[in-house]
Parts: C-alpha cells; structure tokens; sequence
C-alpha cells in the first residue's frame, strides 16, 4: 500500500473522514467482513434477549405466525367467505417471510439508538449492530420454517421440488431487509420519529403487496393501481414465495433478479451513508 | 489502523500522543431536536443564521511523552470528558489532529455494554470482540478476569441477577485486564464497596506502572499529586494552564474559590431584587 511514513505507523485520527465513495463503502464492508466474531456474538446475544422472557421462547417464531394466519382465515374465509383455495397455505407463506422482514427492521432500526452508552465508550465499527440484528432475525426465520412443515402437512398435494428454491428468494430478501435496515438504523439515529411511523408503514406495506388476498384480483378492475402494486418488491417476493410453495411453478426469475439488482444498489448506497453518519453517532446520542 | 502497532524505536524522547489544534464540536440542533418536526421547524424558522454550534474544545495543542502522566483538571464542562472521548478514539476530531502511538486503552469502565441476558463469561468474550483483542488472548485472560471481578458462582448466572456492586467489578476488571501503552483514567477509582476499591486503586497503580503514558481525568486532587507529573488546566475548551502538578492543582483551586465568590455575590444581588420587578 502506501509507503510506511511516521503516521501510518502510528494512529492516525484526521478530521472527519471525507473519503471518496468508492472507499467509504469498501471500509464499510470491510466493517462487516472483518468483524465476523463480534457479529456472531451480537446475534447470540440477540437471540437470547428477544426470547428471555417468554416461557416458550423461540418457539413462539412457530407459535405466532400460526396464530396470524389462523386470525386471517377466520376473517377472510369464513366471515368475508372470500374464496381461495388452500387459503391457510396461501396466507401462510405470506406471513412467515413478513414477519422475518417487520420485526427484523424494527430491530435493525433501533439497533444504534439502543445501544448508546455503549457508542460512547467503546470504539468499534458501528456496521456490525443492524447486520447482526438482521441475521439474528434470519436465524429466527430459519426456525421459523419448521411452521411451515407443519401447515405443509395438510397441504401435501402442493408440495413439489420447487420448494427448493426458497433460500434463493429468501437471499434476495435478505439482501433488501440488510440495505433497508441499515438506511434506517442511521436515520433512526438523527430523527426518531423512524421508529414510530415504522410500523404504521409497514402495516399498509403488508395489505399492499397482497399478502391476504392475491394481486391479481386488482389486474381487471384497477390495472393501473395493479401495475403499480406490482412493481413493490414484496408483491414480488410474495409471488415468488406463492410459486414455488402453493403454485408449484418456477418464481419470476427476471423479476427476483431485477429486485437483487436493485437490493445490492440500495445496500451499497446504504453503507456509503452509513459511514457517513457513522462519526456522528457518538456526538449525537 | 492497527492498534497494536510498535512504536518507533530510536529517536528521543518519542510522543505517546501527539494533539494538534484540535476542536470538537456539537451540533446542538442535532442533539436536541430528536424528531423531524423539530429540525424542520427550525429549517422553517430559519435560525440556521443562528450559532448552532458548541465548541466543547478547540485550539487545543500538546503532546505527551512516553514515561510522563498527564492529569486534566478543570470544572464541570471544561471539555474534560470530550477530550478523553476524543483520545480514544470515540470522538472524531472537527478540527486539527490526534496521533497516538501505541494501544490506547478503553472507557469501558462499569460495564454500561453488558448484555443483561448473557452470563458474565459470555459478556467478558463480548467485550473482548468489542475490543478486537483475539479469541487466544481473550483466553488467556478470562481466568484472571473472573477472579479479579470475585463475584464467586454468578459468572455463569446472566448479568441481569447482577448487584450494581457486581456488574461494576466485572466491568472495572475487563476494562483493566489489559495493559494498554497509553492508559486513559476517567474516575474510576470510585468503584465499589471498600475492599474492592482498595484492590481497584491497587490495580489502577499496577497499570500506571506499566502503561508507556498517561491521561488521568479527575476531580480526586490528591490522586493527581500522587500519579502525575505534569497537569493541564481547561476551562471552557481551552488550556488555562499546563506545567507542575502541585502548581496547577494550587491555580485551580484558587480559580474555583474565586469562582465560588463571584457566584455568591451573583446569588446575593438577585436576592435583593424586590420580587415584583421579576413578574412579566
């Protein structure tokens, strides 16, 4: 690298870094490549804090989107008597990949607010606090598919290859929830008011993207509120989710890669303003 | 940016830290307007024309030897703790430079990071994460961690059962389970009960042995006599005084009989104010 001079030796610490793009966003990821121990820990603790104080702890990642989607059937089934076949299915693989993204980017997005006496004595990459909330909200999902072998049991006609394809959907989510979360937790940190319109918004986000009822019932009568429904990424990851557990099909290749395409945009944007904001953490809090 | 770089042998007498017109500043309208609506009142309002800003240190200039102990005395608000923060690296500098050679050591100092649901083994290799000290390292000194901290069979208990007692021990004992080359001390050395205190002043002079350089905040004067030899005085963010320890401790304390008596006569004035002429 550059040629060993007094103050490479020693350590540096100039004004406020104004580094080119490109290198912010290298360091930021090198934050998170290379403090792979500290993020393991992060997610254990994580993990151990979310479920603490519940006598069925993790089991309640199985209990409670069960419990969601038996609500949802009682309401659109038997009292709104809308008619959708497999419908406990159909709700099913909507409500576990919501609730892996919601409660990880409320997580994610308290993830620098809440940990503010540390901020202010400890030195370390700040990165690694929304990726490891987002993992361990990944580690939750994980086991939060044992659910869906559950609901999969008296559903065993739709069960087909295709199912194989769910960790690729899933990636792509993941990819999205990691750029969103960390955009958040960073924002979160000057204005607080993130953490209180979140879950309004992502309660409308859930109806929009057609979680409940399919999208396509809209194609006829509203298209153009449909075309653009359409193109919100979790109308695609639902689609996607649909195809491959209820619809035995391949997903919509072009549009998962679309929506990659545009996750990996997005996260890079969100490291470079991350960083950014990072030296301002500890003033602010 | 490895913290556990040698210095540089040879040339005498070489700095530990070396600080160059340095400046710290806080935006006030971020820190106190924590919501939208706030910031965009204020955007509305247009009182960006308005000083927004607070200079907790600025123009500040000095350097540290290897072998000399530094203390920083000054009353509330003086830029003490700013400063302190600034050195390890907490806080970016706004303006100027801080160079550091050698491994700085921490203000991890009661255990504000712990993980409550974790056990105290588990939050001793947190906080070694933390620090970026290695998996070997971490344990190699987690045995003498734990018996420094004495808290018995509640190592392996969550540290949410934890007396305040307890959590102070443990944390007071993985931030001073490694020797750092310059040693930062913000008063610590209040911690606990007696016994444990006299064992952590114990500790905190076995580390100021050893450390190559030292930056000791407090407000203990006796503490500063004993440890240093040399003192900054700050007021306001800027050097007051710097030089012999006893001298320094002797203008501070003038300085805050002196300020002690224009603040009585201040209070005594707006006593006599008749109590009518404060109404609106």
């Amino acid at each position: 690298m550059t040629a060993p001079t007094t103050k490479t030796i020693a350590t540096a610490r100039p004004r406020a870094r104004r580094g080119n793009a490109v290198g912010l966003v290298r360091i930021g990821i090198g934050d998170i490549l290379g403090h792979r121990r500290l993020t393991r820990f992060l997610v254990g603790a994580e993990l151990k804090r979310t479920h603490a104080n519940t006598a069925f702890g993790q089991l309640w990642w199985i209990i409670d989107p069960l419990l969601q989607m038996a609500v949802y059937f009682l309401l659109f089934e038997i009292m709104l008597r809308q008619r959708i076949e497999d419908y406990p299915l159909f709700l099913f693989v909507a409500i576990l990949p919501w609730k892996w993204f919601s409660t990880t980017l409320n997580q994610t997005t308290l993830s620098i607010t809440g940990r503010q006496s540390l901020i202010r004595q400890v030195q370390f990459p700040k990165l690694v606090l929304p990726t490891a909330a987002v993992l361990a909200g990944t580690v939750s999902f994980v086991f939060g598919l044992v659910a869906l072998g559950l609901v999969y049991f008296f559903f065993l006609d739709r069960l087909s290859p295709w199912v194989l394809c769910l960790p690729l959907i899933a990636a792509v989510q993941l990819v999205f929830t990691l750029a969103l979360g960390t955009m958040f937790a960073a924002i979160n940190t000057f204005f607080r008011d993130v953490q209180n319109v979140m879950s309004h918004a992502l309660r409308l986000w859930f109806y929009l993207s057609g979680a409940l009822i399919p999208l396509d019932t809209l194609a006829s009568t509203h298209p153009t509120l449909y075309s653009i429904l359409s193109l919100n990424p979790f109308a695609v990851l639902f689609n996607a989710y649909r195809s491959v557990t209820y619809g035995m099909g391949p997903p919509n290749w072009l549009a998962l890669l679309l929506l990659l395409g545009i996750s990996v945009v997005l996260l890079v944007v969100a490291i470079y303003g991350f960083k950014r904001a990072e030296p301002a953490f500890a003033r602010i809090l | 940016m490895d913290p556990m770089t040698p210095t540089v042998p040879g040339t005498t007498p070489e700095p530990a830290v070396e600080i160059d017109d340095l400046g710290i500043r806080y935006d006030l309208r971020l820190t106190k307007r924590t919501t939208l609506k706030g910031s965009l009142a204020g955007m509305l309002r247009r009182d960006r024309t308005r000083d927004n800003h607070f200079w907790a240190i600025r123009h500040l200039t000095f350097s540290l030897a290897h072998g000399e102990s530094l203390a920083i005395i000054g009353p509330n608000g003086a830029g003490k703790s700013t400063l302190l923060l600034a050195l390890a690296g907490i806080l970016e500098p706004t303006e100027g430079e801080i160079l550091t050679h050698g491994r700085v050591s921490t203000l991890l100092t009661l255990g504000a990071g712990f993980e409550l649901e974790l056990t105290g083994r588990d939050n001793i290799d947190l906080a070694g994460a933390f620090l970026g000290i290695d998996r070997k390292q971490m344990d190699d000194l987690a045995p003498s961690i734990v018996e420094f901290a004495d808290i018995g069979k509640f190592i392996d208990a969550p540290v949410k059962t934890y007396s305040t007692g307890m959590r102070a021990r443990l944390g007071f004992s993985i931030a001073t389970a490694i020797t750092p080359d310059i040693l930062l001390l913000d008063e610590v050395l209040g911690t606990g009960d007696q016994t444990f205190r006299a064992r952590s002043q114990a500790r905190v002079r076995e580390l100021v042995g050893k450390a190559k350089a030292i930056v000791l905040v407090t407000h203990d004067l006796s503490f500063v006599s004993e440890f240093c030899n040399r003192a900054i005085l700050l007021e306001k963010g800027m050097i007051i005084a710097e030089g012999e320890p006893g001298a320094i401790v002797d203008l501070y304390s003038q300085r805050a009989i002196q300020q002690k008596l224009l603040a009585e006569e201040d209070a005594q004035r707006f006593a006599k104010v008749p109590t009518s002429s404060l109404t609106f």
